[in-house]
């Protein structure tokens, strides 16, 4: 394909995205809609909030784009960081998708793991019913409306009703100097009584560069299903993040939501958990360290449309350097949310003086049997704690250390995968050290596991066999 | 060696809680420090720890000697200082194992080799079974959850890692029912020997029919205003703390010259 010159997000660019992936003009149409929002919509709304825009300004008149995915060669893209044995995941290089794979345990059962337009290949009907129905809508955040109407990638997860998924899936999602954003947009959905493990992980290689990942989410869990989603952003201080996610819980399902992040220059994540069954169940836990110059804008809300709902949720930082937060989250229960129960807090600590955090928790309830609480602080590192551990000989260094790398873990142990859990250790570690470290390599990665001579057998290796790249 | 404490007067946010604490406590002995709530008795234990709150304002902190006053806490440790607090901290997210070993490997004398971690699960193993505790409390988060009973077993297994020389135990009988008060005792007895001297300071007598001191001390207000034998800690028990107060009023008149109020 021709490189097409770089443009900025207008009308133009919008039809010839949705053009260059041979989309269907109702979605071409959806994407025009949510143009329009997203050129109609300030980028911050709520008034409660608005004196925090300037600060975490995501700048985006600095970044250009272009319509098609570009081209990149999977086995020398990947080759570094994979062992060759993993299965049942999805690897995308910049916005183009190279590889999905699932072991044959799990594509007989009608799992489903591809890219957003190859679902829409195959299944138009169902995709289309999606994206009419999305949670995140463009109409709500000028940011969502952004993704929604230039995407240029997707991932689309399907477990079908009944289907009980032990192992995870996994997509990782690897930057290296795009040439233009990747704005993706992605479906992770539990039909009635399935269950699945759901990993995201997005890493940056190479040096450096000005870069731009924009993405929605929509993590929609049928009538007593169980969907466990993790992600970790990885990226490098040079990338602009922008993440929003919409979680609808049916009637009697759960749906855990785990987030770690340490990388990007600008952050912004909006994450509105819809528990809109009753007896649905949703928790978060959201966990970020941040240096330097970074600045994270967080916003997490419960939204109890149901009775006998709970929801949770938490967000912890640490923050160094003059690194900054902003921290929002809101619970909303409805009417007829009788019985329902919610939690959210908001715990940082503060590392140096030089690094400031905010936290705006608030409530909008309009029943009266129900139970909500919520707790906030900012502080530096509890000098209890401490004390207790200097008490046991930890000397001050040792002692710190412990206390804030233990704030992680309540996230970093739900990774399901070992190797990722290993290696994202190894990056907080190296932040609490100062360090600048790079993605994990293959050997780091092994000898973080125990697994120093990993016994590779040729025939299951992913780079061996047939791969498609566009 | 000796543990001993002169003169010692502390504050905590610049008021003075200790005011002139006189004890001596030799390495094999047992000592109870007895005292109604609010005299000071956790504050005497911070404050010889050096809990960064608690600010020396004068008098001497000494071991075998030599005093450990502006010592951090870590130092005292090598020194070997244990306290076993009346309300151990939760840590979230670091396991008691990793948290143990650290302990372990951070209480020892310098230039002696840590164990491997193989090594330290069986050192591990030992010392849980000495206080009837489950090899799965290892994979739980510091404190965290922990039952008051677990906790306070926590802290003398500690202790038992640890091999202090001189261990100030704050309360350690409180919040235990019967049974778990005679794990607890057992496990103090286990650990405790020649080798070690113990300041046991409790609100209760009952402890003491376990770990039997052979000095009692009574504080109240900041000081130590009568020391004896266990029979002592018998007196305490059947009139109560009330007979201090009066006890002391009629030990105050009429009042020395010199002394303050
Ligand atoms: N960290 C603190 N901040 C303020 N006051 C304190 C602190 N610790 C102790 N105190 C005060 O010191 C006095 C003695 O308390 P404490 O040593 O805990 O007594 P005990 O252990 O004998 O019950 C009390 O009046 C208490 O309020
Ligand atoms: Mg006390």
């Amino acid at each position: 394909m021709p490189q097409a010159s770089l443009t900025s997000f207008d009308e133009g660019l919008v039809g010839s995205i949705s053009a260059s992936l041979g989309e269907p003009s109702w979605l071409t149409d959806a994407r025009l809609e949510a143009f329009r929002q997203f050129v109609a919509l300030p980028s911050e709304k709520s008034p409660l909030y608005t004196k925090y825009a300037k600060t975490f300004d995501i700048g985006l008149d600095r970044f250009k784009a272009a319509p098609g995915g570009s081209e990149i060669d999977f086995r020398s893209f990947f080759t570094g960081y994979l062992t060759g044995n993993e299965s049942d995941i999805l690897l995308q290089g910049n916005e183009t998708q190279v590889h999905a794979e699932l072991s044959r345990n799990v594509s007989s059962k009608g799992v489903e793991l591809m890219s957003f337009h190859d679902a829409l290949g195959r299944d138009e009907g169902a995709v289309r019913k999606l994206v009419e129905g999305r949670l995140v809508k463009s109409e709500t955040d000028k940011y969502a409306a952004f993704v929604n109407a230039f995407f240029n990638c997707g991932t689309f997860v399907r477990v079908p009703k009944g289907v009980v998924l032990d192992k995870p899936l996994r997509k990782m999602l690897l930057l290296d100097s795009p040439r233009t954003p990747v704005i993706e947009q992605t479906f992770v959905v539990a039909e009635e009584e399935a269950r699945l493990v759901y990993l995201e992980e997005q890493y940056s290689k190479g040096v450096p560069s000005p870069a731009f990942v924009a993405s929605t989410a929509e993590i929609l869990a049928g009538p007593n299903s169980h969907i466990d989603f993790s992600s970790i952003q990885l990226l490098d201080d040079q990338t602009t993040h922008l993440s929003n996610r919409g979680v609808g819980v049916s009637n009697d399902a759960r749906a855990t939501m785990s987030s770690l992040s340490l990388g990007a220059s600008v952050s912004r994540s909006r994450t509105n958990f819809y528990l809109n069954g009753r007896g649905s169940f949703a928790e978060g836990f959201e966990i970020f360290f941040t240096d330097g110059e970074q600045r994270y804008d967080y916003e997490t809300n419960l939204v109890h449309n149901s009775p006998d709902s709970t929801g949770s949720t938490q967000a912890r930082g640490v923050l160094k350097g003059k690194s900054q937060s902003i921290f929002k989250g809101m619970i909303k229960i409805v009417k007829e949310a009788k019985n329902a129960r919610s939690y959210l807090a908001h715990h940082v600590m503060i590392l140096e003086r030089t690094a400031k955090s905010d936290g705006i928790p608030s409530l909008e309830i309009d029943n009266n049997e129900v139970k909500a609480t919520h707790s906030a602080s900012v502080a530096q590192v509890d000098e209890e704690q401490l004390f207790y551990l200097t008490a046991r000989g930890l000397p001050p260094d040792e002692a710190k250390r412990m206390v804030v790398l233990g704030f992680f873990e309540p996230v970093l142990s739900r990774v399901p995968i070992e190797q990722t859990r290993e290696g994202a250790r190894f990056m907080i570690e190296g932040k609490w050290e100062g360090e600048k470290r790079r993605l994990v390599d293959r050997e780091t990665l092994l000898a973080a596991t125990g697994e120093l001579t990993p016994e590779v057998k040729e025939s299951e290796d992913i780079f061996e066999r047939h791969y498609k790249y566009r | 060696m000796k543990l001993e404490i002169k003169e010692l007067h502390a504050s905590v946010e610049g008021k003075e809680i200790l005011k002139g604490v006189n004890l001596s406590v030799g390495q094999g002995e047992t000592h109870a420090l007895m005292g109604p709530n609010g005299s000071g008795k956790s504050t005497l234990a911070y404050t010889v720890m050096g809990h960064p709150k608690y600010q020396v304002t004068s008098g001497e902190i000494l071991i075998d000697g030599e005093s450990v006053v502006g010592l951090p806490p870590d130092k005292r440790v090598k020194k070997g200082l244990f306290l076993a607090f009346q309300y151990p901290v939760s840590v979230q997210g670091v396991s008691m194992f990793s948290f143990l070993r650290a302990a372990y490997n951070n209480s020892r004398p310098a230039g002696s080799e840590s164990p491997t971690i193989f090594e330290f699960k069986e050192v591990v193993a030992e010392k849980l079974k000495l206080l009837n505790m489950d090899e799965s409390f290892l994979n739980r988060y510091l404190n965290e959850g922990f039952s008051g009973g677990e906790k306070k077993k926590a802290e003398i297994l500690q202790m038992a890692l640890m091999q202090p020389k001189f261990a100030v135990l704050d309360e350690t009988d409180s919040g235990l029912d019967i049974d778990a008060l005679r794990v607890v005792a057992e496990g103090i007895n286990k650990v405790s020997g020649p080798q070690m001297g113990s300041l046991l300071i409790t609100h209760y007598q009952r402890i003491l029919k376990y770990v039997r001191p052979q000095f009692v001390h009574v504080m109240f207000e900041g000081r130590i205003i009568e020391s004896g034998g266990e029979e002592l800690s018998r007196l305490l028990e059947e009139k109560g703390y009330t007979w201090i107060r009066g006890y002391r009023e009629e030990e105050q008149a009429p009042p020395q010259v010199g002394q303050t109020l």
